[in-house]
């Protein structure tokens, strides 16, 4: 037996194979692509600092980010200054915060039977993107990161007005989301003593309706994009190490979909927040994956204390930044006379994003995305199978399934690339 | 005399609309408006500043926030096609207070993939009822290139597995006004440049009816309110230029109204990112603003609720509402001069281009712009 549920956040396709009333194999389909990485063949190096936002204008700055680091990191001895470098950090955490205010309120409250809030993820996810527009001109597809800095000179009222928002942002998550100060929930490292804001009233739904511990996978987490806040590793269980290496990471194409398929040492591996807390040790997700796993529940508490988690960490940050530091530094040599290869990794709001580029004379000869979705959404085998498709082997309901699916925030428009 | 008339026009146009049923009896817009905090005066602020941009004297606001109330007379249809919504993330951020995204919100939005909770059937079968119960009634726009003809990647949608190509089609078939929202729909986009694997094309290649584009990658959230507002107002066309844009959001270059242009005019320019001129906010020609050669109204409205623009931020204009700005306007920081690439003139430079757009002035100011470049490097040799 087969359904289908397809337009999840564009055009994915899951095919449900049943046995015994339980799906037994899930085939996630991707039915279009644009091709990007072909239009990138030839262009000069830069044009991928044009291009690359456009692949999605939901994580569009993780990938400016991502193409700018990959570019810097064809140079052998590039310089930045620690002022860019902190506010790329910036306007990145905060395109991860305003994302995960609209997954929350536009996409799973429908899924708990709940009306949409619009204007619940529209207001926090503005004041965000305002922060960005301070920095970088405008969001979505800003261009402000260049290779050497950033091309912004903002000043001390541009960090003023930066400040405010987080402020205002940090006001609507401790009365909309949590009702209790951020501070207080920061501290918190027992997932069962949350308070009673929209945050809660999701966590409950999933109590009482009896889906504690649904969305189960591999139990493998992954993430390559480090900064001041995220470590690259990896944690099985909940065994973490550092020490891993792009070299492993492996794109591999399959016949029943554009998307391409991508693993770690030939394993499937979860990226997103659950993955970038268990790898960071947070306390409370430490708590939550201990009494319920890589499960849905865990999913969305990981999100959703992100969101805190780096309202904080920008609120510290926009204190180390150094005005009288340049924003820019000439690299020293002229991208045109440029040959050699690079690559980057960025933690997008749904998880490691990687960029590999390989430059000759300037001109793009070879340029690779992979998405945080396709990690997530990889097409494995009944054998075999990807991270999501994992997650929803064994359940007997496609509502349950759609819910499993995209507790992984997923985003076909990128993974379309 | 002449805006008498036109006030007496649009007043008989939108009480006829306000005798068209609303779409929801229980909620009105002027009502939860009201409901959301804002008072009559923030609500006529908001209608002013609307006016303002679409180019209405000021008398004209009362008109205008009529227009916003009456909005969820006609609905709307927004499809998807090959695209990467950041046309539809520049319409979620609309102003704080949040008087766009209200209206966007009870507007009928019958049909926007993205933020609708329908999936599925229950997705497909929305549009096709929208599209039925509301036939020559709702307003169609369309974000993404439509991939078409021979190609290995045709888009495909929904439970039917129809082509974007056929869904577009049928869209527009019975739609009262159609509007291409951003650079993909209107020019083929990001997925068109060279060598457009996907065959991707603009929305106005596909149908015989009249498509108003509605360029930028994204354009600003007052682009598409205002575009929304217009339609309602006058019921026909905006006055178009020759890429089907709307006057009154693209009737003049980024240049003109631009916060750098005395910089521009007195030869002053940032030679280098991170410079002293970047620092004093000189003109960025020089390091690859392309505002000379773009219609369109950033300088003036700005991004994400007026907040900044790209220029504003030390990072010249990319030409991102000109038709293929990716293959065209390049190098990104570098002046437009000679440096065009896949183009039928193989390259043979700006004025070639300006010939080719058909918009002759341009060969005047890339002439202009040359002597001012001129001056300058005499005036401060680039080290």
């Amino acid at each position: 037996m087969i359904k289908i549920i397809e337009k999840i956040e564009g055009e994915a396709k899951l095919n449900f194979n049943f046995k015994e009333n339980k799906i037994d194999f899930v085939d996630v389909e991707f039915m279009s692509t644009r091709n990007i990485e072909n239009i990138l063949k030839g262009k000069r190096a830069f044009d991928a600092l044009v291009i690359n936002p456009r692949v999605c204008g939901i994580c569009g700055h993780a990938h400016l980010m991502a193409t700018v680091q990959a570019l810097e990191s064809c140079y052998d001895n590039l310089i930045l200054s620690d002022k860019a470098k902190i506010i790329r950090e910036l306007t990145l955490n905060f395109e991860l915060i305003q994302n995960h205010f609209k997954w929350f309120y536009l996409t799973l409250y429908p899924l708990f039977g709940k009306k949409q809030q619009i204007l619940k993820a529209t207001y926090p996810s503005q004041l965000m993107s305002k922060a960005i527009a301070v920095i970088g001109g405008q969001y979505p597809h800003t261009s402000y990161a260049i290779v050497g800095g950033v091309a912004c000179e903002i000043t001390e009222i541009d960090l003023i007005k930066v400040q405010h928002y987080i402020a205002q942002t940090l006001k609507f998550v401790e009365q909309n989301l949590l009702k209790v100060e951020s501070e207080v929930f920061l501290k918190t490292e027992d997932a069962n003593s949350l308070y009673d804001g929209d945050l809660t009233e999701i966590l409950d739904e999933i109590k009482n309706s009896e889906l504690l511990g649904y969305g189960k996978s591999y139990d493998r987490f992954i993430s390559f994009g480090e900064n001041s806040f995220f470590k690259k590793g990896k944690s099985v269980k909940t065994k973490v190490t550092h020490n891993i290496s792009l070299v492993d990471v492996k794109e591999s194409q399959i016949t029943s979909s554009f998307a391409k398929n991508v693993s770690f040492k030939d394993k499937y591996y979860e990226v997103g927040p659950l993955s970038r807390a268990m790898i960071n040790k947070t306390p409370l997700i430490i708590d939550v994956h201990k009494k319920y796993g890589d499960s849905i529940f865990s999913r969305i508490l990981a999100r959703i204390y992100e969101i805190s988690q780096l309202l904080e960490h920008s609120r510290g940050l926009i204190k180390k930044i150094d005005l009288s530091q340049p924003s820019y530094i000439e690299p020293s040599i002229d991208i045109s006379k440029l040959s050699g290869s690079g690559y980057s990794a960025v933690e997008a709001a749904r998880g490691t994003l990687i960029h590999r580029v390989e430059l000759e004379s300037g001109i793009i000869k070879n340029y690779e995305i992979i998405t945080p979705t396709q990690w997530n959404l990889s097409g494995g085998t009944r054998e075999n199978h990807g991270v999501s498709q994992r997650a929803m082997v064994g359940l007997s309901d496609v509502k349950i399934a759609e819910l499993v699916f995209k507790s992984f925030d997923v985003c076909s428009v990128c993974t379309t690339h | 005399m002449e805006n008498s008339s036109l006030f007496d026009k649009l007043s008989s146009r939108l009480d006829e609309l306000s005798n068209l049923p609303k779409l929801d009896d229980e909620v009105s817009i002027s009502k939860l408006i009201e409901e959301k905090g804002f008072s009559r005066r923030e609500f006529m602020t908001w209608a002013g500043a609307m006016t303002s941009m679409l180019m209405l004297p000021a008398s004209f606001t009362p008109l205008v926030a009529q227009a916003a109330e009456i909005a969820d007379r006609l609905p709307l249809v927004w499809l998807h096609m090959a695209e990467c919504t950041g046309c539809s993330e520049s319409l979620l951020r609309s102003a704080t207070p949040s008087i766009d995204s209200l209206i966007f919100d009870y507007i009928s939005l019958e049909y926007h993939e993205t933020i609708m909770a329908a999936a599925g059937w229950q997705a497909e079968q929305n549009l096709h009822n929208a599209m039925q119960k509301y036939k020559g009634r709702y307003i169609l726009m369309v974000e993404g290139g439509i991939p078409h003809a021979e190609s290995d990647y045709f888009l495909t949608i929904g439970a039917h597995g129809k082509t974007g190509q056929e869904s577009a089609q049928e869209a527009c078939a019975d739609a009262a006004a159609i509007f291409a929202i951003g650079s993909c729909s209107s020019f083929g986009g990001v997925q068109a440049a060279y060598p457009n694997p996907t065959n991707a094309t603009a929305l106005s290649n596909i149908t015989n009816k009249t498509v108003i584009n509605v360029p930028g990658c994204p354009p600003s959230e007052s682009n598409i309110v205002g575009t929304l507002l217009h339609f309602i107002l006058y019921g026909t066309l905006p006055a178009l230029d020759v890429y089907n844009r709307p006057k009154w959001a693209y009737g003049l270059r980024i240049h003109d109204a631009c916060e750098r242009r005395g910089r521009f005019d007195a030869g002053e320019f940032v030679e280098q990112f991170g410079d002293e001129g970047a620092k004093n906010g000189y003109c960025l020609y020089k390091v690859g603003c392309k505002g000379p050669y773009t219609f369109n109204n950033c300088s003036k409205q700005k991004f994400n609720q007026g907040t900044s623009w790209p220029v504003q931020a030390g990072h010249g204009c990319m030409g991102c509402s000109e038709p293929d700005f990716w293959d065209k306007m390049g190098i990104v920081h570098e002046p437009l001069g000679d440096r065009l690439y896949h183009t039928v003139f193989g390259g043979l430079g700006a004025d070639a281009t300006a010939d080719k757009i058909g918009v002759g002035i341009l060969t005047v100011t890339a002439i202009g712009i040359a002597a001012h470049a001129a001056i300058s490097l005499v005036k401060k040799p680039k080290e």
